[in-house]
């Protein structure tokens, strides 16, 4: 039985990561086909809401996702910068931009839903206004990574910052109780149950599994993309500076 | 100073400003930031304010009328706002969201006519809640007398603990 | 505690020295409030309504614009790395550094405040609650942009970065400080509530960010 930490070895990383890719791949695209089949076309459409609805399907597991790619972020950040661990430090950089176009989806499809609904595309209550912070915290937390060339130092630095913009997470999840808002409570993940109909929650639970696996796969890739880069670019300072000791001698 | 005894006092000091904190948001949370005021608030007001202020609530049973419809397809409408206990009359000229109907939960922006007779809306809202089912079930429900008119509960921010 | 006041006071003599820092916050602070004024126009009672919501953005900006300040001398003259060596506690030090920047920049532009008023033809009411969210929360805008302020020391030009981290962290306080601001004027029962969580959010940037500087400083040494 391996520990976690052998699975966190790059070499090993590599070795189980990229046979995992394309098996999660295939989950991904028959989530997908099945989640938005019954989406679009095996779920009732809602007594008030009609077929709008639907869009549910798309921007609830896009903001699931938004809050939890962040807490990983923060979990990894925290991770790779009390026990230095390189790989926690590479899955928190390469989670960031997925986490942020998660959010960004969420952003955008609940935009198109709050029009026809409520009757405007977006309003300044607190989940909107909080999630919109977040997006931007995912922002920062990029720029952080761009702007510093030496990776230990950008590690180090764009994880305090991911540490410290984990104090929004429980406030957007806790917004919409802690502020009369505009945007509804939570439906699912609530004390009590959900409640949202049985018939509803099949296509929910499909297309969050899609964005699920779909993450785990491009989170693996990128991650793998990291590592060769960061190795050939070792090999490559590695090249020149033998090559400026043979022209000193 | 000690090593041991300036940890203390750093400790010591982290912690008071972070209660501290704890204690103002729980005391901002006991009075409640509110996106919106009901129609009781307003009306525990000695005056209606000027400025434009956002109203939310149920649109009363019974309240929804339609005017004449202006040359660009805009129709008049006038409806009241009620939490239970007061109403605001709201009158309105525009398209209204999909979700509104009498008995629906709102939140419209705008201001009060200078008597302060009527609020005059430049934007209404519809707010839904967290109850999604198939109309089926709604009705069915209705008939077996086991549905919660959940769209009551707009004004109170749908927290069932408070 | 010593090494504190020393800090402080090269601090404010750093920044009100001739090409200090705070000067020109204090100007850029006055031109946004002009620059709104003309592009608004004749019309004052809209200028009135909209002078405390510029303001606070004033001071946002005219804070976020003087962030590159507070760590600059000191690693440009190699003072810096002196500092974090010597120090006993790096987040006190962190915490003086902040405290010397409410002083030379918040605390200025508080002063300007009521001038600015004037010229965007604020209502009277409205001054008390809006110097008072000021007050509470240019603390916190201090000590959330030193944090900033550390974590991009290394770079040479650090504001862009700067602007881009502090922003999102900078929206709690412009809301509930607005928020007050307007809420004061108007006799709302929620001017409270604002001054509540403005006030919870500057102590517990207070708490925290003096830690998060001191470990972006540490980060920051080669």
């Amino acid at each position: 039985m391996p520990s976690l930490y052998e699975f966190a070895n790059p070499v090993r990383f590599e070795r189980w990561a990229r046979p995992a890719i394309p098996w999660l791949v295939g989950a991904t695209t028959l989530l997908l086909v099945a989640g938005l089949y019954y989406a679009l076309f095996n779920s009732p459409a809602d007594y008030q809401q009609g077929d709008s609805v639907r869009i549910m399907y798309v921007h609830v597991p896009a903001a699931w996702m938004a809050l939890f790619c962040y807490s990983l972020i923060a979990v990894s950040s925290a991770v790779g910068f009390i026990w230095k661990h390189p790989l926690a430090d590479v899955a928190a950089k390469e989670t960031a931009p997925i986490g942020a176009a998660f959010t960004f989806l969420a952003l955008f499809t609940g935009s198109i839903w709050g029009k026809p609904m409520w009757g405007a595309w977006w309003a300044w209550d607190a989940r909107l206004t909080s999630v919109l912070i977040l997006f931007f915290l995912y922002l920062g937390y990029m720029a952080i990574w761009r702007t510093f060339e030496d990776k230990t130092r950008a590690a180090r630095l764009a994880a305090i910052l991911a540490m410290v913009g984990f104090v929004n997470i429980p406030i957007i999840k806790f917004s919409v109780d802690w502020w009369n808002s505009l945007h509804q409570p939570a439906s699912v993940f609530r004390a009590g149950g959900p409640t949202i109909h049985s018939s509803m929650l099949p296509p929910l639970f499909l297309m969050a599994g899609a964005y699920m696996t779909f993450f785990a796969a491009a989170l693996l890739q990128s991650m793998r993309n990291e590592l060769m880069a960061r190795r050939l670019a070792r090999i490559d300072s590695g090249e020149k500076k033998t090559a400026a000791s043979l022209v000193e001698s | 100073m000690k090593k041991k005894t300036r940890r203390f006092y750093l400790a010591a000091g982290i912690f008071i400003f972070a209660a501290g904190a704890v204690a103002l948001t729980l005391n901002a949370l006991k009075g409640s930031i509110t996106y919106f005021y009901l129609p009781s608030d307003l009306a525990a007001l000695e005056e209606k304010p000027t400025t434009a202020i956002r109203l939310g609530g149920l649109v009363e049973t019974g309240s929804l009328a339609y005017g004449e419809t202006e040359e660009d397809g805009k129709p008049h409408v006038a409806f009241a706002v009620t939490d239970g206990d007061t109403r605001i009359n709201v009158a309105y000229v525009g398209l209204l969201p999909d979700l509104f109907r009498e008995g629906q939960g709102v939140i419209v922006q705008g201001r009060f006519t200078p008597d302060g007779d009527h609020l005059n809306a430049d934007t209404v809202l519809a707010k839904h809640d967290e109850n999604y089912m198939p109309k089926e079930v709604a009705d069915a429900l209705k008939e077996s007398g086991r549905w919660q008119e959940t769209g009551g509960k707009a004004g109170t921010g749908s927290a069932p603990q408070n | 505690m010593r090494a504190v006041q020393a800090i402080i006071a090269r601090d404010l003599r750093l920044a009100f020295r001739a090409g200090g820092g705070a000067p020109q916050a204090v100007a850029f602070f006055a031109v946004i409030g002009v620059l709104f004024a003309l592009a608004v126009g004749p019309d004052l009672s809209l200028i009135s309504k909209i002078a405390a919501p510029v303001i606070w953005t004033g001071a946002l900006l005219a804070t976020q614009i003087s962030l590159d300040q507070i760590y600059r001398a000191d690693r440009e003259d190699g003072s810096l790395d002196v500092i974090i060596a010597t120090s006993d506690e790096l987040m006190v030090t962190a915490a003086a550094k902040a405290v010397a920047h409410w002083l030379s920049t918040g605390l200025p532009l508080i002063i300007a405040t009521p001038v600015l008023a004037i010229l965007l033809n604020l209502d009277r009411d409205a001054y008390v609650p809006l110097l008072l969210s000021l007050l509470i929360g240019t603390p916190g805008l201090s000590l959330i942009g030193s944090f900033a302020a550390a974590l991009a020391v290394a770079l040479p030009r650090a504001s862009l970065l700067i602007s881009i981290i502090v922003s999102p962290l900078y929206i709690p306080i412009l809301i509930f400080g607005a928020g007050a601001a307007a809420a004061g004027a108007a006799g709302d029962p929620q001017y409270g509530a604002n001054l509540s969580l403005l006030g919870a959010a500057t102590l517990f940037a207070a708490a925290f960010a003096p830690i998060a500087s001191a470990a972006a400083l540490r980060s920051n040494q080669d």
